[in-house]
């Protein structure tokens, strides 16, 4: 698999930000729900800070991430409806956005609330605004809406995904899939269609 | 003129005795810990003194303060809350921390004042520095030290941990005196 994206597929770095960031956002968003019921604990005051952490490192990637993307081509669209695009495309420019905003209003959710911010235990993190209760509670609401938001645009993207995987039967998902193979010109998709 | 004679023969012998004196408001005794990398600052808002000192006689200077201990605060309600806990300070079961000096002695430039030190019903001697500033009738004692909280139980089980929470704290006292 190249490095760089081409006309047709994803690179090998635009798949491995893919999945690494989707698995770390999807732990993420379990770990906020899970961490939120917990009784104050040191159990708490971990799980608070491994979600913190891992909100860092996407806000990290998601950096790199665009740094790459600027230079990287992406894959020219599969053929199919307009609307399909247009979906498509706002839900990708929404999970950007998203990628941002989350980490970005935990951090000032944080900073608001007055809370020493670190990565793994390894180094700190400068507060982004001063201690403020009524600032701290606007952020929090922030945090969880643009989750809640971030919940609804993924179901949007992997559905997406799976209705071009199982019904259109196209490249979609398999362009962007780890160590997968597409499925060729040659190919008849009613081939494929047993493995399944 | 014996009797005058003997009487100041008399007083003397008599060490001079340390002044007495009484601690004002604006006093502070605080502290300062560090959670997750980052410093946390707390002052304990009652607390009793009582001051003998005398910095040309150290001999005679005394030193004794006893700390409300649930009049912890550290601007943050999650951790005020968890401070005054079995696994912290127990406060319903040792209400008061208490120092008492055993002795004081000049060390360079620096006064140390010796003493023992009880938090959470463990005793343990702790050397505090004092600088002793007069002001008119009275004077600002300044006294500093650094305790390890595990050696008074403070934060035990899953709160032992000093990569979450830092094992040293920095103690800081500014008492405010006045001649008794």
């Amino acid at each position: 698999m190249a490095i760089k994206s081409n006309d047709r597929q994803w690179g090998s770095v635009a798949r491995t930000f893919h999945w690494l960031m989707a698995l770390l956002i999807v732990v993420n968003g379990g770990l906020g729900l899970y961490m939120t019921e917990l009784k104050p604990s040191m159990d708490k005051i971990s799980v608070y800070a491994i979600h913190k952490s891992i909100g860092l490192t996407v806000l990290a990637l998601f950096v790199l991430r665009l740094s790459w993307r600027w230079f990287d081509p992406r894959p020219r669209d599969l053929p199919m409806p307009r609307w399909q695009k247009i979906a498509a495309h706002t839900a990708h420019g929404a999970l950007y956005l998203l990628m941002l905003a989350m980490p970005l209003s935990g951090w000032l959710f944080n900073s608001a609330h007055g809370n020493p911010l670190q990565w793994f235990k390894l180094f700190n993190l400068p507060a982004l605004v001063g201690k403020n209760k009524a600032l701290a509670d606007f952020l929090r609401d922030t945090h969880e809406t643009l989750f809640w938001i971030l919940v609804a645009v993924l179901v949007l993207h992997v559905g997406g995904a799976l209705i071009h995987h199982y019904r259109e039967r196209d490249n979609t998902l398999r362009r962007m899939l780890p160590f997968s193979r597409q499925l060729g010109t040659d190919v008849h998709p009613a081939e494929s269609s047993s493995t399944k | 003129m014996k009797r005058i004679l003997c009487s100041l023969l008399l007083l003397a012998s008599i060490p001079a005795i340390a002044a007495d004196y009484s601690v004002q408001p604006g006093s502070t005794i605080g502290f300062s810990g560090t959670f997750q990398g980052e410093a946390f600052t707390g002052q304990f808002k009652k607390f009793d003194a009582t001051i003998s000192y005398d910095p040309a006689n150290l001999a005679t200077s005394k030193l004794d303060v006893s700390v409300d201990i649930s009049s912890i605060a550290t601007g943050d309600s999650d951790r005020d809350n968890a401070l005054p806990g079995g696994e912290f300070f127990s406060t319903a079961k040792f209400p008061k921390a208490h120092f008492i000096s055993t002795a004081f002695r000049n060390d360079g430039n620096k006064v140390i004042a010796d003493g023992t030190l009880t938090i959470k019903g463990v005793s343990k001697p702790v050397s505090l520095d004092v600088g002793f500033t007069p002001s008119g009738d009275g004077a600002t004692l300044a006294v500093s030290t650094t305790l390890d909280r595990s050696d008074f139980n403070v934060g035990t089980g899953e709160y032992a941990d000093t990569s979450t929470i830092g094992a040293d704290v920095k103690v800081n006292a500014k008492l405010k005196l006045t001649a008794k």
